[in-house]
């Protein structure tokens, strides 16, 4: 699996180009069927490859830039909110009564709303306001956020943080992180979802799905990105305390877990070795100092490392400030060794062929931990800083956040 | 066999509605001419309200092709609501179904919805178990354990404990175990943790780190416990130290118990000794952490200097 010594850690940045591109510009294989209801995720991990890549523009022409606002837009509902697909748009048949079979949708929005910045459009068409006001109807009682509103206003979906996260960024787009009315439109409660976070903590220090579920690497970082977004995360030293609720209430335990998501288990089969049959002596363990030049990073305690979760572990450990208490040289090896493949994109494990979601993710990692060649990035937001500017720069967001000051 | 419906007599009365796309469209998805015809004619049902078998046997059919169609999910069970279906014969389709697509969670959330209606949780243990054989980890199984233990509170119940003991057998290093067992015995609980329950508690966790003392889960575990009752984690001081004592720095059998040793020294105000342990994890012991290590023995200074 592992590269020649002079293919070693490096890389392909032509090979990821022509992966990102090829996922643009033709249709993808069946497969990907079981995507089919979350297109504009896949549309937004392509397109933001291609941004972190410094490719985009050259990729698109100006055509084809505005078709693909023109499709992002017909996902919108007329209520407010995004579909994250075609696939449930009826077109005029659509009326008061089949309108719940076809909802705007929590990640559909939040791409959405994205996949147009990546485009270059100012949002001046999204229903900001019906979107804001269709935002509270998706926060339940106890505070967290669903994926659609279903049958007699029922919030359907989950409701662990996945949503939450989707929602609090929806709200930092289209609000920015000021707290209280705008333009009439009341906030989401923000104090409830916070003590929802709170209470997924989990007694190792991590933080799961919801209150006593297993903590997991996904849930982790969905939560501590929300809190960022929310402005809600535990105050720095350098930072003036208020009375406002925050999150994550034991920082020490939460970096603890974080940390130790790191496994030397990089393949299939290496799980049980050794310590099912006694053997616990750790210095005997595989850590001599060639296996210790690639670490590996896994979402739960005792699993297997996987390409993803080099994401959900590093960012909330950038987000927190605490990014250098991983050796990202090591994982960055691993990820360019292990699962970049060799006609670009990254797999799930090492040896497997490469998937969207992987190879975003493993791309995004390498742009957070500084890659010289990818653009820099913002890990709360899982996109470049400089689309992250952009989202700033937007004149009529600009007179809203100005209102704070 | 592909099914298809616009030969199909059943259907001669619906005008499907084809996927509104056009132009340069994103992500699109060369779907099998199976799905693309399945999905026309979910959206004509969809647009008409229809409620009927054969729109349960349209769901069924999209599902087998895209069990992650969230809607199609949806619209199922406001169909098997609408025409007073037993939910039962719903049960006895989504087992092989949930085999089947393991890694699946609109399976879970449909299935919550549908034992909810029914009010009993009769075979949804043994059913667990079944997709637990095939997956041992699986998040959303365990998630759907917990809903099923809160939901017809199973709290008190010795038997799931004992079921958590038998899963603990078969692999000790399984966190999801671990997980639920903290959850049947702190997650009902009102008020204070009695010493006798901690007691019984500790020496559990205690007894698995002596059949694998490098595994994480029990030493979490021991943590978890202590934090759950108030208690200082030099309680365990003198166990930790049977997998790591600093006066033996060549024979720490323990990653964990080192880690442990450190805390509760800098709970002591023994900032030297925890120092020692931190470093011996950093340098010989747990070198892939070694930063982090670094990072707690700089903390341990920084904080005497604010002392």
């Amino acid at each position: 699996m592992a590269p020649d010594a002079e293919e070693s850690g490096i890389l392909k940045i032509s090979k990821h180009v022509s992966y990102w591109r090829r996922n643009l510009k033709t249709y993808l294989p069946h497969h990907y069927t079981g995507t089919d209801s979350n297109r504009m995720l896949l549309a937004f991990f392509i397109l933001s490859a291609l941004d972190l890549l410094g490719d985009l523009d050259a990729a698109l022409t100006d055509e084809e830039r505005h078709e693909y606002v023109e499709w992002v837009y017909n996902c919108q509902i007329p209520d407010g909110g995004f579909r994250p697909s075609p696939g449930t748009y009826v077109g005029t048949a659509r009326n008061q009564q089949n309108a719940v079979w076809d909802p705007a949708h929590i990640p559909g929005t939040f791409f959405s709303l994205l996949v147009l910045v990546l485009l270059g459009d100012d949002l001046k068409r999204v229903k900001r306001k019906e979107t804001l006001i269709w935002l509270n109807r998706m926060q339940r009682p106890d505070g967290s956020f669903g994926e659609t509103i279903g049958q007699a206003g029922r919030v359907e979906g989950g409701n662990d943080t996945r949503f939450g996260y989707m929602a609090t960024g929806i709200r930092w787009i289209l609000r920015g992180d000021i707290e209280g009315h705008v333009d009439d439109v009341p906030d989401i409660d923000v104090d409830k979802f916070v003590q929802c976070v709170r209470d997924s903590e989990t007694y190792d220090g991590g933080i799961s799905e919801a209150p006593f579920h297993e903590a997991h690497a996904g849930f982790a970082c969905c939560a501590v990105s929300a809190l960022a977004l929310l402005d809600r995360l535990p105050v720095q030293t350098s930072q003036q305390k208020d009375q406002r609720l925050r999150g994550i209430t034991d920082l020490p335990s939460t970096l603890h877990w974080l940390v130790s998501r790191q496994t030397l288990t990089l393949e299939e089969g290496e799980e049980d070795e050794g310590e099912q049959n006694g053997d616990a002596n750790p210095s005997k363990g595989a850590q001599s100092q060639q296996d210790l030049s690639m670490v590996g990073m896994n979402g739960r305690c005792n699993k297997i490392a996987d390409t993803c979760y080099a994401y959900w572990v590093c960012a909330p450990l950038d987000v927190l400030g605490h990014l250098h208490l991983v050796d990202t040289q090591r994982i960055r090896l691993w990820l360019l060794d292990m699962t970049q493949h060799f006609i670009g994109g990254f797999g799930k494990l090492p040896g497997d062929p490469p998937d969207i979601y992987h190879s975003y993710l493993g791309l995004f990692t390498l742009a957070m931990f500084g890659e010289p060649r990818l653009k820099e990035a913002d890990a709360a937001l899982c996109i470049s800083k400089a689309a992250k500017e952009r989202i700033e720069s937007l004149p009529w967001r600009k007179a809203i956040v100005e209102q704070k000051i | 066999m592909p099914r298809f419906y616009h030969d199909d007599p059943a259907w001669s009365d619906v005008t499907p509605i084809p996927q509104l796309e056009s132009g340069q469209v994103l992500a699109g998805i060369s779907y099998t001419a199976e799905y693309s015809e399945a999905m026309s004619y979910l959206r004509a049902v969809m647009a008409a309200n229809e409620y009927s078998t054969r729109v349960l046997d349209l769901t069924e059919h999209i599902i087998s092709l895209n069990p992650a169609h969230y809607t199609v999910w949806l619209y199922r069970a406001q169909t098997l609501s609408a025409l007073n279906r037993n939910l039962r014969e719903e049960i006895k389709w989504l087992n092989p179904t949930a085999l089947k697509h393991l890694k699946n969670y609109q399976i879970w959330h449909h299935r919550q919805t549908i034992i909810d209606r029914l009010g009993s949780c009769d075979g949804e243990q043994e059913f667990v178990e079944q997709m637990l054989e095939k997956d041992a980890k699986n998040y959303h199984v365990w998630s759907y354990r917990q809903w099923v233990v809160r939901r017809f509170g199973l709290f008190g119940d010795e038997g799931e404990r004992k079921w958590c003991e038998g899963m603990m057998e078969r692999d000790v290093r399984n966190n999801s175990v671990w997980n639920h067992r903290f959850f049947v015995v702190f997650g009902g609980l009102k008020g204070e943790v009695e010493e006798g329950l901690l007691k019984r508690e500790l020496e559990y966790a205690q007894d698995a780190v002596r059949k694998a003392p490098q595994n994480e889960c029990p030493w979490n575990y021991i943590r978890g416990v202590l934090r759950q009752a108030k208690k200082p984690m030099s309680t365990v001081k003198e166990f930790a130290k049977e997998f790591a004592d600093l006066e033996k720095p060549d024979e720490v059998r323990s990653t964990h118990a080192l880690d442990l040793l450190a805390d509760i020294y800098e709970e002591e105000k023994k900032n030297d000794e925890a120092k020692t342990a931190l470093d011996l994890l950093a340098n010989k012991y747990d070198p892939i952490r070694a930063k982090y290590w670094e990072y707690r023995a700089r903390s341990l200074d920084s904080a005497a200097v604010e002392a």
